[in-house]
């Protein structure tokens, strides 16, 4: 049998001088070939664990292991592709894509390695992600989309068993969002890479995984995208995580029923998404029944693909 | 014009062209490490290594007043003062990093810090010294507050220009061989450590190599303006292009420029040749900005194409 993907064993973090732990007794495992999506709300504890599962942070208690190994060790021998949040990005770096992408493949590449393989592999992560013509433009003039799928590419130059995703669809508008859903359906087709995507956003997880698993501190269900019901949702996003009196106290869950329209205001088109397939949790302070004016959280709102 | 007057008499002519090739390997060395600068928000950092040189400066005084280092005007003495206060520049820029690393401080307050601090301590120092080395019977260190501040680069010599070039060679070489993950982690610092990217290591290698900078670029422009030619020459740059070659070329090329038309605008005028240099400088700053704006507007119909 081999080994799993992704295996965390009972692991608990705490930072440090923090009063609660940002995760406890976490059991997960996704198998070789498996698209999992980590569903929870902000400080629930996703990024730590994509941290944890990348070797970026120590592990505290518990086990960690990437094909078998530490994720350390997994990392060095280039079994990741890491796709982060854009928001770190130095867009003012004067770099075209086929730089970024190629710097990734080539960073650490020995004197004596022919050139002509790193750019051969830059060309193939490129058209795999649909980026290749985007390859001479700087990085500063891409759109949110355009700009996700290079990120793409630069994971995968390295060849990856595994893909790893942090909020993939924040700052993608619907229409970009259809098409980078349907390009990670193609690249695990082709290649059946394993992903870990982690998320605050229930249309990325439908769009991209296999299997969901809740995560509010604890992990509080496995389920099938398709089982991600009100119920669910709403018992994963208004989980007191930081204990009494916690951040999401006093806010509403859009946990609509599958008829139902979405009572917040939506850019996407006229009537907003389809009924049911919202999946926004509002962190506006009002009633159960009154719909949020604002709309500064929502995920729908961003750039161009 | 005065400058043909000027670079007809053979020793102000040796003069000019001396000042000429330090300054040109002071603004490529700049010119080159600016768009690094300017991309990853270092600017500040570059105005408190700068005013830490003065710390160094008063270290040099103190070795200087007990005869330890050679303290008159001569070529050794010079070097051994740019040797002591290189050191205490780098050691600030580690300092620097290491506090913003540790989140002990936040980066700005950390490079305030010491900046003041540095200040403070050369002017103690450079005081102790002075009184020492008259109490001692040595000449002490005998550089004027003012070449520190502004700059001397009329006055450099051959083993200057020796040095800048020394410097710049050294820092250049140093840059292409860290190029590719320098080039990862300054477009994605946060991410770049999970691709296996040393980035803490690229960040301290960076932050040597500005202190470097900043030391060779203070001979030139002196403490107050050494920051001048690291934040606009790049700046300058990527008004222009979002390309990294070409950026790095019209950095080095602006800087160039601002030099040679800067030591010909103090001649004309009879201003230092420091501050003339960095007045060209802003000049080539606001014309590179009324290009992009033109630039975005002829390729979008909107404003400047670049995001820097």
């Amino acid at each position: 049998m081999s080994e799993p993907a992704v295996n965390f064993e009972n692991v608990s973090f705490t930072y440090p001088g923090a009063e609660f732990p940002a995760l406890e007794h976490v059991s997960l495992r996704v198998e070789q070939g498996e698209r999992l999506g980590v569903l929870g709300p902000n400080g629930g504890g996703k990024s730590t664990l994509l941290k944890l599962a990348l070797g970026l942070l120590s592990l505290q208690s518990g086990r960690v292991t990437l094909f078998g190994l530490a994720p350390q060790e997994a990392r060095r021998r280039g079994m990741i592709g890491y796709v982060p949040q854009r928001a770190e990005l130095e867009l003012a770096m004067p770099l075209s894509v086929w730089q970024v992408v190629e710097v990734a493949a080539t960073w650490r590449r020995a004197p004596w390695s022919r050139a002509a393989d790193a750019r051969e592999r830059v060309r193939e992560a490129l058209l795999l992600a649909g980026a290749d013509e985007l390859k001479e433009k700087a990085v500063g003039e891409l759109s949110g989309g355009q700009l996700q799928r290079v990120l793409i590419a630069r994971a995968l130059v390295v060849r990856p068993r595994m893909l790893v995703l942090d909020e993939p669809m924040v700052g993608i508008d619907a229409v970009g969002q259809e098409r980078f859903a349907q390009l990670l359906d193609r690249i695990h087709r082709e290649r059946g890479i394993t992903m870990l995507t982690v998320t605050h956003d229930v249309r990325a997880i439908v769009a991209g995984s296999d299997r969901v698993a809740c995560l509010a501190r604890r992990l509080h269900s496995h389920t099938s995208p398709e089982g991600l019901t009100p119920r669910v949702l709403a018992e994963v996003f208004s989980h007191d995580i930081a204990g009494v009196g916690g951040a999401l106290r006093g806010t509403h869950i859009h946990a609509h029923g599958p008829e139902e329209h979405c009572p917040d205001v939506h850019e996407t088109g006229a009537g907003g998404p389809a009924p049911g397939a919202c999946g926004h949790v509002c962190g506006h302070d009002h009633g159960p029944h009154e719909a949020s004016t604002k709309r500064d959280d929502h995920p729908a709102s961003g750039g161009g693909a | 014009m005065r400058t043909i007057e000027y670079l007809s008499i053979p020793e102000l002519a040796e003069m000019y062209f001396q000042a000429a090739l330090a300054g040109l390997a002071v603004v490529t060395l700049c010119g080159v490490l600016s768009v690094f600068v300017v991309v990853k928000r270092l600017g500040f950092v570059g105005q408190g290594v700068s005013h830490a040189a003065l710390g160094g400066v008063g270290v040099a005084a103190i070795v200087a007043a007990f005869g330890l280092i050679p303290g008159d005007g001569t070529s050794a003495a010079g070097l051994w003062q740019w040797a002591i206060v290189t050191a205490f520049c780098v050691l600030s820029a580690v300092g620097i990093a290491a506090a913003g690393d540790r989140r002990a401080l936040p980066f700005d307050t950390a490079i305030g810090m010491f900046l003041v601090g540095s200040m403070a301590l050369g002017a103690i120092l450079v005081q102790i010294g002075r009184e020492t080395a008259t109490s001692r019977g040595q000449s002490g260190m005998t550089q004027s507050w003012e070449s520190i501040l502004f700059g001397s680069i009329m006055g450099t010599g051959l083993g200057d220009v020796a040095l800048a070039w020394g410097a710049c060679i050294g820092v250049l070489l140093v840059l292409w061989g860290v190029r590719r993950p320098l080039l990862f982690w300054g477009f994605d610092s946060a991410t770049s450590r999970a691709f296996g990217v040393p980035a803490s290591g690229v960040k301290y290698a960076l932050m040597v190599l500005l202190a470097v900078a900043v030391v060779t670029a203070m001979r030139l422009t002196g403490v107050i303006l050494a920051t001048a030619l690291l934040v606009l020459p790049g700046a300058t740059a990527l008004r222009l292009t979002g390309r990294l070659w070409p950026s790095i070329g019209f950095s080095v090329g602006s800087g160039v420029l601002a030099l040679l038309a800067g030591l010909v605008l103090s001649i004309e005028t009879d201003w230092q040749a420091g501050p003339s240099v960095v007045v060209v400088q802003c000049v080539l700053f606001v014309a590179a900005c009324v290009a992009g704006w033109l630039k975005g507007r002829m390729v979008t119909g909107k404003g400047p194409i670049i995001r820097a």
